[in-house]
């Protein structure tokens, strides 16, 4: 009897024929936006560079010393090399690997801990749980963002992935806050209402039935996400917060400061040519994305 | 009398957030901060001297008795002297606040107005090249990390690479020359920076607002186009907007630009905090964290009261 009713639970939540029209519809927008299309191969190239470091197929002598000291630009050396004479090309590769590895790592983690902090806290909007999210979230962004991963890289001491548990503990709050906004439009929903009077127990509301109706929102949380590991661990690893071990732009980018002055620049051209393309990839791809899965954006 | 009361229910609605700021930084600066029973001890310590040292540092004593001696210091304003130059922390942050205001105010007015200024441009040409020409820009502007933009910008400006019209590193504010001359690359670097996100910004405000009833009414009945901009439009983006400017002040003001004054060795307080971040020097860090946390708090509060001064809709309930 309440499996029936749980799967008339589940006919009764119509908006499911809604909602694959409105994926139906981003898609068919995304398909005719020429500059998310661009995007989006830009992006699909780097992940293969970034998978054929995973695999080893290239790239995989970027920590040895290759050749002398400031080799010009040649055929062994695309990039030339750096200061103690390691190839830049190669690094700059095995750097995409990192950025893909954070980026992913950051983006996933806090989607799901914004997602379900939020979801939370727009389903319960009112009650003392809704009181403490929004007050963690509060006092999460009161702290800025690099003070808060310095303050985060020294209790956690030496931790290999202090940034990204320093990343994942700030920007999960703006996820959060999206997502609590929408659960608190749906949660007044029929389709909710029709789940509750059947029975359906409150958290299988939220994880079944209202978060699944915010996939748009953590889908584009998710692009932006990726961008910001991406430009912000460049600047920790300046800082000297980030990448412990490997190789990444931000390192690269550290390590040609002690270049540049003596009129070197490959590594630093190299590093920032590399990490602008595809983090103007992935902006144009977000953009796209955007306008594809929020009808009422203006573009 | 209203007004009043709506701050100070403000004011009280702000001390669990000001407790909250400050227990984080507490946790995660003192509690759990770098411990210097070690550095104060020779080679082979005793239990008893290291037990010794621990209690003059107070580490023995219980959470809540060290959370409250933090409070008191961010009170009193109080933090103790610097573990790596020895100096004041209250003289270093009075002495490096300043140099941080006269490097980011210029950039930060700047970076706002020309950002407000670009957006109204390619709001009002929406859809058409000059609309198209400044986003594409402003996605660019975006993409570049900010860390990049001030390399480039020092070896273009400041080096014999380029152009070498500026002064590469140092701070001088002597006379007015002298001043402009050491800000204007940082400040071009926070402008460029800044503008890719402020002009998107205002221009999704900006265009959400002119798409309203209100003003395609006002227009109809032929408002002119700097009225129709001034008392339809602009006037009503003025909480998005506020906001913003009012959330970038805290970190203006106590953060610094960290990146900008560490690249161009510009004594402010955000290459303090930079060198305390380096050498892991605990009271600047336990000082700037929690004031600039304290006062984002004040911030959202003055925000808050500040909304009811520019938009009447806004009820003081």
């Amino acid at each position: 009897m309440t499996a029936g009713m749980a799967r008339n639970g589940d006919g009764v939540a119509v908006p499911a024929t809604r909602r694959t029209s409105l994926w139906q519809t981003a898609l068919a927008k995304f398909a005719r936006d020429r500059a998310g299309l661009v995007g989006l191969t830009v992006v699909a190239l780097y992940l293969l560079v970034a998978i054929g470091v995973w695999f080893g197929w290239w790239a995989t002598e970027w920590a040895d010393i290759t050749g002398a000291k400031w080799a010009p630009v040649s055929a062994q050396h695309w990039f030339g090399t750096n200061i103690i004479g390691q190839d830049i090309f190669q690094r700059g590769l095995y750097s995409t690997a990192t950025a893909f590895e954070v980026g992913l790592v950051v983006a996933v983690l806090v989607v799901v801990l914004g997602g379900l902090l939020g979801a939370t806290s727009g389903f319960l909007a009112g009650s003392w749980v809704d009181e403490i999210v929004l007050w963690t979230m509060g006092v999460v962004d009161a702290v800025p963002f690099y003070l808060m991963v310095a303050a985060i890289a020294f209790a956690l001491a030496d931790y290999p992935y202090a940034m990204h548990v320093a990343m994942i503990s700030t920007f999960w709050t703006t996820t959060g806050r999206f997502v609590r906004g929408e659960v608190i439009k749906l949660r007044g929903l029929e389709f909710v209402e029709a789940a509750r009077a059947l029975g359906v127990g409150q958290a299988a509301i939220v994880l079944r039935h209202v978060l699944p109706n915010t996939l748009h929102i953590l889908l584009v949380q998710m692009t932006l996400c990726f961008v910001d590991a991406i430009k912000a661990e460049v600047v920790l690893s300046f800082l000297g917060l980030g990448v412990k071990d490997g190789m990444s732009w931000g390192l690269m980018i550290s390590e040609s400061t002690l270049e540049f002055l003596a009129g070197h620049f490959n590594n630093l051209v190299a590093a920032s040519l590399l990490m602008f393309g595809l983090v103007y990839a992935f902006n144009m791809f977000a953009d796209a994305l955007q306008d594809a899965l929020d009808p009422k954006r203006v573009a | 009398m209203d007004v009043l009361q709506f701050a100070l229910r403000k004011l009280l609605a702000g001390v669990p957030l000001l407790v909250g700021v400050t227990l984080l930084s507490f946790t995660l600066m003192v509690y759990f901060g770098p411990d210097k029973t070690y550095e104060l001890l020779g080679k082979n310590s005793t239990a008893a001297q290291i037990a010794e040292v621990r209690h003059e540092l107070g580490y023995d004593r219980p959470f809540f008795v060290r959370y409250a001696e933090y409070l008191r210091e961010l009170a009193t304003l109080d933090f103790g002297h610097s573990d790596s130059t020895g100096a004041k922390v209250s003289t270093l942050l009075a002495r490096s606040i300043p140099v941080s205001l006269a490097l980011e105010l210029p950039g930060f007015v700047l970076g706002n107005l020309l950002g407000l200024a670009l957006a109204l441009t390619a709001a009002f040409h929406r859809g058409r090249w000059p609309d198209k020409l400044i986003m594409g820009v402003a996605v660019v502007g975006m993409s570049v990390s900010f860390l990049i933009v001030i390399f480039a910008f020092q070896i273009w400006f400041c080096t014999s690479h380029g152009l070498n019209w500026f002064p590469v590193r140092g701070w001088s504010a002597a006379g007015p020359l002298d001043y402009l001359a050491h800000i204007a690359v940082p400040t071009l670097a926070t402008v460029f920076v800044a503008l890719g996100y402020n002009t998107r910004f205002y221009r999704a405000v900006i265009v959400e607002e002119m798409g309203r009833d209100h003003v395609r009414t006002a227009r109809a009945f032929g408002t002119p186009p700097l009225r129709l901009l001034w008392r339809n439009i602009l006037k009503n983006c003025a909480i998005p907007i506020v906001t913003r400017v009012m959330f970038t002040i805290p970190s203006i003001v106590i953060g610094g630009a960290l990146l900008i004054e560490t690249a161009f060795g510009i004594p402010g307080v955000g290459r303090v905090t930079y060198e305390a971040i380096i050498s892991g020097d605990q009271p600047v860090l336990k000082a700037v964290v929690g004031l600039t946390a304290s006062l984002f708090v004040l911030t959202l509060l003055v925000t808050d009261i500040l909304y009811r001064a520019v938009d009447p809709r806004v009820s003081l309930q």
